[in-house]
């Protein structure tokens, strides 16, 4: 009787440490599991550094779900039996947003689908454009854009002698959202290349229930043919780019993301509609301007969703026009994230407009260098200008289907016009109000900046999806 | 940036002498000096003009009449005067 007593208590102590073992390793399998959807966070140092670390097992499909309020963790894990996946991770940032694991090999796109059409879900999505990159530098969580890792502004891991995480953390966000085809971003400037292979597919067209643009103080031609957008300077439907600055602004903004050509937009998806405003010299008129922002007006009234106008451009003198038209956007729920200048000047001494009116509809950005410094050239404001984003050594669309290199606060603000989008694309409702607070709440606070801007922060792509 | 165009100097020259009332001949060479410029006005923006913010590359052009020094800034697309009799113009 006792041996078999010690006998029993043997095999049961011998039972309990097993369990307790496989217990820690399933613990650490799903810790690891954890660690390679990492596309929730920075990739890290030692990954970026070490070639020989562990690998995604990239074999395996991986989409993002994100359940409606109110959809308990127990239905989650009901739905996600069902169709024998497994939730991975949960995204803490973002109310009922998993990171669901697909465990009968089928596609991305099958399982998304398969996510899509049921009630209880918001969105769902694929993650299979950001993956691993075994070339180069190491490995980073990233879109597979050809020039993808020149543009510092998105993901800076100290290359070219940048500092690392200088950057508004993009592939944080695009494991949120990587933008809608829903979000329409009017690019006031001098016209957009429509036809450039890194973004005629986020162009914005005319949807057929909408009816041509009319203005017959500006054309006694009858309506105008705005397919693509609008022409200020010759008052037609083509808003083609002559000078290139607008095409640089746009691919900033959306530039298509994870189709190996070029770079990746802040937006891999999103609507862009050009405007001309500035002729081939980047010049333009504030008449020209306010007759653009009438358009973008006329156009929401119409029922496009345009809700943000990139406005890298500006003057110092003020025009009372000019203000109260951007107010009357605002009324209509659109956004004006506009460049401060770059005199290297005190924006609160010389104001520079629009950047300076101050509307709860503008948004006003200076510019960090790739090491998070305020540039050599950006004007500033410790209560007139807003916030920060990166403006130097900005690589982005150009003429001729190319690619070039710029600075100003031309090339920050359309940083800061695309994560209003992105926040849109997650957030359709949300007010100009909210979405200035969001965008102004959610900034690196950065000591260059302190007493610089209003904010004393360079933006944050990443805090702005997850709600400021 | 590659060297500056010799036309857009003889357009300078002779758009000074024309607004100055005199010969070319009158109109002398200062330096000339390749320069950033802080948006698409080159810094020089006219009455009522918008101007894309981004850094421009061009040159600055310095010509004498008399006593007098007359600045113009160009790239390879535009030309401007600065500052003539208190306004900036567009050639």
């Amino acid at each position: 009787m006792s041996r078999n007593l010690w006998l029993n208590l043997s095999i049961a102590l011998v039972l309990i440490l097993i369990a307790a073992f496989a217990g820690r390793l399933h613990k650490w399998n799903w810790h690891r599991a954890a660690q390679q959807t990492s596309h929730t966070s920075r990739s890290n140092e030692a990954t970026a550094t070490d070639p020989g670390s562990e690998e995604s097992d990239s074999s395996k499909t991986e989409i993002l779900v994100r359940f409606r309020a109110g959809v308990s963790a127990q239905a989650i894990e009901n739905i996600t039996s069902r169709f024998n996946d497994e939730v991975e991770d949960h995204i803490e940032a973002v109310d009922g947003l998993d990171v669901i694991e697909d465990e009968d090999n089928r596609s991305a796109d099958e399982v998304a689908a398969q996510y899509r059409a049921l009630a209880e879900v918001e969105y769902a999505e694929t993650n299979s454009e950001i993956k691993l990159d075994h070339e180069g530098a190491g490995k980073h969580l990233h879109a597979n854009d050809e020039l993808f890792f020149k543009q510092w502004g998105l993901f800076n891991h100290g290359q070219d002698g940048g500092k690392s995480g200088a950057d508004i953390s993009a592939m944080q966000a695009w494991a949120v959202t990587k933008g809608s085809d829903q979000v329409v971003v009017a690019v006031l400037d001098s016209g957009v290349d429509y036809t450039h292979p890194d973004l005629a597919g986020n162009i914005w067209t005319r949807p057929e229930i909408i009816k041509q643009y009319e203005d017959s103080d500006l054309t006694s031609e009858g309506p105008i043919d705005d397919m693509h957008g609008f022409n200020v300077v010759e008052d037609n439907g083509d808003p083609m780019d002559d000078n290139g600055h607008g095409t640089h602004c746009a691919g900033i903004i959306g530039a298509e993301g994870g189709n190996e050509v070029g770079i990746a937009g802040v937006n891999w998806t999103v609507k862009i509609m050009p405007l001309k405003f500035m002729d081939s010299d980047g010049a333009g008129t504030t008449k020209d301007a306010i007759e653009a922002i009438n358009y973008v007006i006329n156009r929401k009234r119409a029922g496009v969703n345009v809700r943000v106008i990139s406005a890298s451009w500006g003057s110092t003198t003020k025009s009372r026009a000019l203000e109260d038209v951007i107010r009357k956007a605002g009324d209509e729920g659109i956004l004006i994230v506009a460049a401060a200048g770059n005199d290297h000047s005190d924006n609160d001494a010389k104001p520079h407009y629009p950047a300076s009116y101050d509307l709860n509809n503008v948004i006003s950005v200076a510019a960090v260098n790739r090491n998070d410094e305020l540039t050599t050239f950006s004007n500033f404001g410790a209560t007139s200008v807003d916030v920060a984003a990166p403006g130097e050594q900005i690589i982005s669309t150009w003429l001729q289907h190319g690619f070039e290199e710029k600075q100003g606060t031309s090339m920050a603000t359309p940083f800061v016009a695309g994560v209003a989008a992105l926040v849109l694309s997650t957030n359709p409702g949300i007010s100009i109000d909210e979405l200035r607070l969001r965008l102004l709440n959610s900034v690196d606070a950065v000591p260059s900046l302190n007493g610089k801007v209003a904010t004393g922060g360079r933006i944050n792509a990443a805090k702005a999806v997850a709600g400021g | 940036m590659s060297s500056i165009d010799i036309a857009i100097v003889v357009k300078a020259r002779a758009d000074l002498a024309e607004r100055l009332g005199v010969s070319e001949n009158e109109i002398a060479e200062g330096h000339i000096d390749q320069t950033d410029f802080p948006d698409a006005s080159l810094g020089a923006p006219v009455a009522d003009e918008m101007s894309a913010q981004m850094i421009t590359p061009g040159w600055r052009i310095r010509l004498r009449a008399g006593d007098n020094t007359y600045e113009y800034r160009a790239t390879a697309r535009q030309l401007r005067l600065v500052n003539f009799k208190g306004r900036n113009y567009r050639i």
